[in-house]
């Protein structure tokens, strides 16, 4: 077997609003669009997804959020109907996923190396949470790769940043580990919203985009700031600053899913290609994509 | 009598998928007794605010008729399902709604079929309502909200009971202390994780069995701090909301630890 490894991440935020906007048969509510210009990015990076044939889709989500360490999915098929229960009224989607459980053994039990506690998730009534599923819907409508979602551990909450970050770079490492040796080609999705301060009313049509921008401005300036520095590919140096960015902007990287994906491509110097930046109920979304391929550091299909 | 009977209680499902694990044990005989306790008290329907239905944008209130189905917690999965079959005061919990707004706090109904019915009220139901015929109204807990603006939420529901002439029983559910073990322990020898946090745990039952309503609120913000109280403590402002600001006196049914969280089952008794 060939060693595996990763050809792409993604920056590959959950609002809800975007499925809405672009009325999937799946989705019961039905819109008049909205979120075009986060959408649109979204058809780019479908397009660069498609191109890197993957064997499986690696999603880390801030809404599956467990307090007793690293889980993951762990049922081959596992299906339903997710309702959000922030946006009810625009998100009531019926899913069906299939796990890559082999590879998702592999990550829990190199975690474990990692001295981090993981778990399977092996409960077939398990309910996938709405971010993993709206970042999978954007990212690759068609529900054909197999997938393996992670939980967010609360510890960058319930112990600080920094720590919580720490374990969320062990378990990048581990997952690029489980990856090479189950030979798999894998793309990573950091299912994160960048600013996160949002308005707290929805406008009677929540598509209507005359209401739509920052809510914050200095979270929308630390959002293109984190974004240049993605562009132009300094890592470190945006690293260095994300406690601050997440602190000043009350990002939602916080979670940690942005560090595990790079962690996991080895923090690469590498130029982010931006397919599109937008406001949702006044948070900053943007779709970024690290092509491992292109950049001659993974090998084409 | 509008407020017939009140109840702190958790919402860990630890108890409840467990019960005979012996430190868990005591929380689930106390919420067995709480059951009988709000029996006892015949209300016409259960108010219950749990800190795990989380809301950001507006209160939300539950609105559909009947919620049945079949829940899977995120954290606790592997100790099994947790069966639901929930009735809504709908005309109440719409009064709700609009109540909500008078005091100035958004508000919005949510009645949309498989929406997600948080762990906690799911195993408050189980226990305090066994046979489901009490109708609940559930509101949820916005992330945003204060202890003092959950208090003001607490009053008006109980406030448009009384107006609908309706006999209410009040019920908070949340944790007490908030450290957890963060490593895999034997459950058979869970204990409160933090010795400083129990000592809190306790100070505050102390005041609530005494009714010193002025002495909880006194030390609610170091005892959140301090003990990181599950959500500020808010589901105790929620039941002096609807307590009117204070009460007489208070039983612990049970008092005990979940994976390290303090949790207990108290009942209040109100003037």
């Amino acid at each position: 077997m060939p060693k595996g490894q990763i050809v792409a991440g993604f920056l590959a935020p959950h609002p809800p609003h975007l499925v809405y906007g672009e009325n999937p048969p799946q989705n019961e509510p039905r819109s008049e669009g909205g979120w075009e210009q986060l959408r649109w990015a979204y058809e780019r990076a479908r397009k660069s997804l498609d191109e890197l044939k993957p064997d499986v889709l690696l999603v880390h989500s801030p809404h599956w959020m467990t307090q007793l360490g690293h889980h993951f999915l762990g049922v081959k098929k596992l299906s339903g109907k997710s309702v959000d229960p922030i946006f009810p009224n625009l998100f009531r989607y019926t899913f069906a996923l299939d796990v890559d459980v082999e590879l998702a053994e592999a990550c829990c039990e190199e975690a474990k190396k990692e001295g981090l506690v993981s778990k399977m998730m092996r409960n077939p009534n398990f309910r996938v949470d709405y971010g993993t599923i709206t970042t999978l819907h954007m990212i690759r409508p068609q529900w054909d790769i197999p997938v393996v979602g992670i939980s967010a551990n609360n510890s960058p909450y319930y112990l600080n940043t920094e720590e919580g970050l720490g374990e969320m770079d062990k378990l990048g490492k581990a997952t690029r580990r489980a990856i090479e040796r189950t030979g798999r080609r894998a793309v990573l999705l950091a299912s994160n919203t960048l600013c996160h301060y949002h308005f707290h009313e929805e406008p009677k049509v929540p598509e209507d985009m005359s209401r739509e921008h920052p809510e914050n401005y200095a979270g929308y300036k630390w959002d293109m700031r984190m974004i240049d520095l993605m562009r132009r590919g300094k890592t470190k140096e945006m690293f260095a600053i994300l406690p601050q960015f997440i602190a000043e902007a009350f990002a939602e990287v916080k979670s940690g899913a942005f560090t595990w994906m790079f962690a996991a491509m080895g923090y690469p110097e590498l130029p982010g290609e931006l397919h599109g930046y937008g406001t949702v109920i006044g948070t900053g979304n943007a779709v970024v994509e690290w092509n491992l391929v292109k950049a001659k550091l993974a090998k084409a299909a | 009598m509008t407020i017939v009977s009140a109840f702190l209680v958790p919402g860990s499902p630890l108890p409840y998928l467990k019960p005979d694990n012996p430190p868990w044990r005591p929380i689930a005989d106390g919420l067995k007794a709480a059951g009988a306790a709000l029996q006892a008290s015949k209300p016409d329907v259960i108010l219950a605010y749990s800190t795990q239905w989380i809301a950001v944008l507006d209160e939300l209130w539950q609105t559909r008729p009947h919620l049945k189905g079949l829940h899977v917690d995120e954290n606790w999965y592997e100790f099994g399902d947790l069966k639901f079959d929930i009735r809504t005061d709908v005309k109440l919990a719409e009064a709700c709604v609009a109540g909500s707004k008078e005091i100035g706090v958004n508000a919005k109904a949510v009645d949309y079929d498989e929406f997600p019915i948080d762990t906690g009220t799911i195993v408050m139901s189980a226990y305090l309502n066994a046979d489901g015929k009490k109708p609940l109204v559930i509101a949820s807990n916005n992330l945003y909200h204060d202890g003092a603006t959950t208090e003001k939420l607490g009053a008006m529901a109980a406030a448009k009971a009384k107006a609908q002439g309706k006999r209410v029983a009040i019920v908070g559910i949340g944790l007490l202390s908030g450290s957890i073990f963060r490593q895999e322990i034997d459950v058979a020898k869970d204990r409160i994780a933090d010795p400083a946090e129990d000592v809190w745990n306790k100070r505050m039952l102390g005041l609530m069995e005494r009714g010193d309503a002025a002495g909880i609120r006194n030390a609610a913000g170091d005892y959140a701090k301090q003990a990181k109280v599950d959500m500020g403590f808010k589901h105790m402002f929620w039941l002096l909301g609807g307590l009117g600001g204070s009460f007489k006196g208070a039983k612990v049914h049970g008092y005990g630890p979940v994976y390290g969280n303090g949790a207990a089952v108290v009942e209040l008794r109100p003037n």
